[in-house]
């Protein structure tokens, strides 16, 4: 299967101006080789740089440790996985794995009832300030999570959308997204579990287009 | 999403009945059911093929009960 683009726009933060890039409803090969041979020899400067520096665990890149090479391969060919990524300029700027059948709300207000649960989201590292002083492009977070939605509502979830947040990205899911934080889930890592539910959707969908 | 083909399914009430009752649970159209259906079951056997096992844990008292399947 072919992955089917759509054209979104990312924030050139060095210019200001919005730059065309491709929105995938598939990772691919030639994402997979970014991640290796762009990605992660950045990530591994970052840890390198870190280490040198004796800076606090709280610090370091907390995705760092994530193998997309792995969890891509993990969900080949099964209909419960689902992936994304944007590409801008030739390049990969973005990856988000997703879960689109064994999770359920947990929300008083909607429990029990189906949602797209984000398994992994992630901007490549020369997009974040924790790898570089200045970030090439701006959105990539907010466009995944808008496909997320999107998926949600196609398969008639109505936009409800769950995953569990490193907590560099608390303040993202909490303020960008809209979405509720449930606090620390002792069953995953203690991270914290966020959801958004059917109006949240609506309001950021609504934001994501007003802006 | 990906292009969908068309199917006749041919139910008995009783599979109708407990169609339609996840469907007005579920808040979900009678299609999207079947299709969670079908994902789910492709993904435990995926996991029974692996050699794993499927357990459900009571949440209350964490006593955990192997679900077998043949």
């Amino acid at each position: 299967m072919t992955a089917t683009a759509s054209t979104v726009h990312l924030l050139e933060m060095a210019t200001g101006k919005l730059v065309e890039a491709d929105l995938l409803d598939q990772v691919e090969e030639r994402h997979l080789k970014d991640w290796d041979t762009q990605w992660r020899p950045l990530v591994a400067a970052t840890v390198r740089r870190l280490v040198t520096t004796n800076a606090p665990m709280s610090q370091w890149p907390q995705s760092f440790h994530w193998n997309w090479r792995q969890k891509i391969e993990d969900m080949k060919g099964i209909l419960s996985g689902a992936s994304f990524c944007i590409e801008c300029e030739g390049v990969t700027q973005g990856m988000m794995a997703l879960n689109v059948t064994s999770a359920r709300t947990r929300l008083a207000q909607q429990k029990g009832q189906h949602l797209v649960y984000v398994e992994y989201l992630e901007a490549a590292p020369w997009n974040r300030p924790e790898h570089v002083a200045q970030p090439r492009f701006r959105g990539i977070g907010s466009i995944l999570m808008y496909a997320a939605v999107a998926r949600s509502q196609a398969e008639g979830f109505k936009g409800r959308v769950g995953l569990h947040a490193l907590p560099q990205s608390h303040v993202f899911y909490a303020d960008k997204c809209g979405m509720t934080d449930m606090g620390p889930d002792p069953n995953v890592q203690k991270l914290h579990y966020f959801e958004m539910t059917v109006e949240q959707a609506e309001g950021f969908v609504d934001g994501k287009e007003r802006s | 999403m990906a292009a969908k083909k068309t199917m006749t399914l041919n139910l008995t009430d009783a599979e109708m009945d407990a169609l339609e009752r996840l469907s007005a649970d579920k808040d979900l159209t009678k299609t999207a059911i079947l299709r969670q259906a079908l994902r789910l079951y492709q993904l435990v056997e995926a996991r029974l093929v692996r050699g794993e096992k499927l357990y459900f844990e009571n949440d209350a008292t964490k006593e955990k009960a192997e679900l077998m399947l043949v």
